[in-house]
């Protein structure tokens, strides 16, 4: 395996010398391109190095950083070879090469993530809405998304609930402390 | 379509000629039962005595799903709220979050999805109370590696036992900026420490504070109601720590070491007054004196002092904080330390008149008539001598004497073999600074090691640093050379026999197992006790006094209305946040019987 990976890595890097490559146990490899060479890589793997099949396209959330990030999964059946491309997007302007060209199914993949992180995907031909309906908030897998503050804001509590205690105030009645004003700000 | 075209009616018929053929993925069904997959997530299920209603699952859950509620016969307790969670399954999306982070690990999902019931309305779930089988099909469970939690405390930074002995520098070295930033960010902020705290100190939000970078508020929020924090951040028996909800599986939260990360950040009295900035009420004319400047003591005034008192403290001894000046040693907790909080304390308005002996430089009665409260805080300063043959011999000593003499600056005389008799912090402490002065040191106890009412830490501490520990062993003699100098102690081996009323076992001596220890020096360390010498007869009947302690009401109010008393010479607990909470109570007390 470890041969095979290593010729993998020297074909690749001959034709796409800017990818950074990462090794892993067992038959993972990965790679890290900037986005726009994401369709020519994605494209050479499929044509010439038999990384036939698209299994996922995953996203992350790097708010701190400014950026996403998408990993491309690719498996190649005759080497049985788990390829993972990755590649990072300024979070301020996120806009990438649609490839559902290169694989069918990238498309579905892809109204996923525009929904749910907000990602352009240019020339994507899609309806507009893929599981979210009227969304007129910020894409909620973002992680400055406040998933609670949109639950309380949205859904009502159910009968029957009013008897819910807070476990601060429960205790500090209990042993008669008194949690001065300027300290409440650092409560649960 | 014809009325003959009934190939749409008998194509699904074609089906039937796989009828009877073996399945490809399916097997056993339907005589075997399906099961749901491993760590599927499927209702929720909660050991109801595991839990102790710290609400972290309640606090994680996205969709505000989870309620902590009361149920019937589960009673809120030290280190348990009493609460337990309910989930509304209505909202509920199974991310299994709350269980990733419940720090007990009694919260769980299970392989059950299916629940049938004719109310349309009944989403609400107790885990445990309503499926109390659950634990029988538990699937998604917490697990200590994989868990949101963090269960390891950072390190305390120490210094070593062989560099220990040679000084008496302080021996824990204190978490820098970022180890206590990560350290306080393992708390889950549950609060269920505050209860066993005496004091009832702001535990969570001070620690949220340090964790969120803002040392100064968390100085704040520490003053509150505790004067002598930094002494409590280096020597607290912080029982806080027992009940912490992440000591349920593994370390607790460094709660002591926090508090002293956050006072130290405030390096000087001037800058702990800058920080604190205390309110500090007009005067109204009413005076307090306080007897002793020990941490119940300095509580009060302090605290009274805020309020607007006039206070006057009168302390027997050259220094202010009673026992944590005299009976702790100085590699625990440091003279600069103790100086700069009492220096805070003075700065506010607090008057100490130092080397006064109430009872002899001025009589209680005299404070008695000049002041229109008084406060006692008069501590245990004397200790139980061995009681055994011999006792009377020169280099036979009670430990806390000991203490108090060598951080009273003087030098005393203990040889170069030192035994101490006990088993609590001041048998280890006495044992401690002997070893600083080069003494081999052998500590005999009458019970096991795992018996010792000292700290853990302390004990370890004392063994790394070469202190030699006897257990089971009950001395009976103390020998003594022509001069009546201490030779040796005698004592016999004991073995432990349980208790028939309940209680812990007891050592009972095994005849014939004389045992003679070399010895230049032997220190009792079994206990102190109060000295009440000072009360004139007339106060002593009203005042009260029974099994050695001042008898007072939930106020710390004495029999004498006018007189309040706190400390070890009040409480059982005899440590110094249970002074501070005394002083902390008495102030208001005080505060409210003036307003009258």
């Amino acid at each position: 395996m470890k041969e095979i990976k290593d010729k993998m890595i020297a074909q690749i890097k001959a034709v796409f010398p800017e990818a950074v490559n990462k090794d892993y146990d067992g038959n993972r490899l990965d790679l890290t391109v900037n986005k726009e060479a994401v369709p020519s890589v994605l494209l050479y793997l499929k044509d010439s190095m038999g990384f036939r099949h698209l299994s996922h396209i995953a996203y992350v959330d790097w708010i701190e950083q400014g950026e996403f990030e998408l990993v491309y999964i690719l498996w190649s059946p005759l080497d049985k070879v788990k390829l993972y491309v990755h590649t990072r997007i300024n979070r301020e302007n996120p806009v990438i090469e649609n490839i559902d060209m290169i694989w069918r199914q990238a498309n579905t993949y892809e109204r996923e993530i525009r929904e749910m992180l907000g990602i352009e995907f240019t020339g994507l031909v899609a309806p507009d809405e893929f599981i979210l309906e009227d969304w007129d908030d910020i894409p909620p897998f973002r992680k400055d998304f406040d998933t609670l503050e949109y639950v309380n804001r949205t859904f009502w509590h159910r009968p029957g609930r009013e008897d819910a205690q807070d476990v601060r105030s429960t205790i500090s009645e209990r042993s008669g402390e008194e949690i001065p004003d300027f300290a409440k700000k650092y409560s649960r | 379509m014809s009325f003959f075209d009934l190939q749409g009616t008998l194509k699904p018929l074609t089906a039937l000629k796989q009828f009877g053929k073996k399945p490809h993925t399916l097997k056993d069904i339907p005589w075997k039962k399906r099961e749901a997959s491993d760590r599927y997530r499927g209702l929720h299920f909660n050991d109801l005595d595991e839990c102790i209603g710290c609400g972290n699952c309640s606090t994680i859950c996205q969709n505000a799903a989870i309620d902590m509620i009361h149920l019937e016969g589960i009673e809120g307790k030290k280190g348990d709220s009493g609460l337990r969670p309910r989930v509304d399954n209505g909202r509920c999306c199974w991310c299994a979050l709350c269980v990733e982070v419940c720090p007990t690990g009694s919260l769980s999902l299970t392989k059950d999805y299916i629940y049938v019931t004719e109310d349309p309305d009944a989403f609400l779930w107790t885990p445990g109370v309503d499926n109390p089988d659950g634990a029988e099909r538990k699937s998604f469970v917490s697990d200590k590696d994989h868990s949101l939690n963090d269960f390891n405390r950072i390190p305390m930074p120490e210094l070593e036992g062989k560099e220990r002995v040679k000084s008496f520098a302080e021996v824990v070295l204190g978490y820098n900026e970022q180890q206590a930033r990560e350290e306080a960010s393992r708390c889950i902020s549950c609060g269920i420490c505050t209860e066993v705290c005496p004091d009832h100190m702001h535990i969570p939000e001070y620690i949220n504070a340090i964790a969120s970078g803002n040392d100064k508020d968390a100085v704040k929020i520490i003053y509150d109601n505790n004067p002598l924090p930094e002494m409590c951040g280096k020597v607290c028996t912080r029982r806080c720590e027992d009940v912490c909800a992440i000591a349920t599986r593994g370390d607790s939260v460094a709660i002591r070491w926090l508090k002293r990360y956050a006072t130290e950040t405030a390096a000087t009295a001037d800058l702990t007054h800058e920080i604190v900035n205390p309110e500090i009420k007009e005067a109204n004319g009413k005076t307090v004196g306080i007897i002793g400047a020990g941490p119940s003591g300095l509580t009060a005034a302090y605290y009274l002092a805020l309020r607007g008192y006039d206070v006057t403290i009168y302390e027997a001894s050259a220094k202010a904080g009673g026992a944590t000046m005299y009976g702790i040693p100085k590699y625990r907790l440091p003279i600069e330390s103790l100086d700069k909080q009492i220096g805070y304390i003075q700065s506010i308005g607090v008057k100490i008149n130092f080397n006064t002996k109430v009872g002899k430089d001025i009589s209680f009665k005299e404070i008695y008539d000049k002041y229109d409260t008084v406060f006692m805080g008069v501590g245990f300063p004397d200790a139980w001598p061995l009681g055994v043959d011999g006792d009377d011999a020169k280099g036979s000593m009670q430990a806390f004497r000991y203490l108090y003499m060598i951080n009273a600056g003087d030098k005393v005389d203990i040889g170069d073999k030192v035994v101490v008799v006990g088993g609590g912090n001041v048998a280890i402490d006495a044992a401690r600074v002997s070893r600083r002065f080069g003494a081999e040191v052998t500590i005999l106890y009458r019970r096991r090691v795992a018996d010792m009412p000292a700290d853990w830490e302390e004990i370890e501490g004392a063994e790394d640093e070469g202190v030699h520990i006897i257990p089971q062993g009950i001395p009976t003699k103390i020998h003594k050379d022509d001069k009546g100098h201490v030779t040796g102690i005698e004592y016999l081996k004991a073995k432990m026999v349980a208790d028939d009323k309940g209680g812990r076992p007891r050592p009972v001596a095994i005849e014939g197992s004389e045992t003679i220890l070399e010895a230049t020096a032997v220190m009792a360390a079994i206990g102190q006790m109060g000295d009440y010498s000072f009360l004139p007869k007339e106060f002593e009947d009203k005042i009260k006094i029974e099994r050695g302690r001042f008898v007072v009401n939930e106020k710390q109010q004495t029999g004498d209305p006018k007189v309040f008393a706190g400390g070890d010479a009040v409480n059982r607990t005899a440590d110094a946040i249970s002074a501070i909470a005394d002083g902390f109570r008495a102030c208001k007390a005080i505060d409210e019987y003036l307003s009258k």
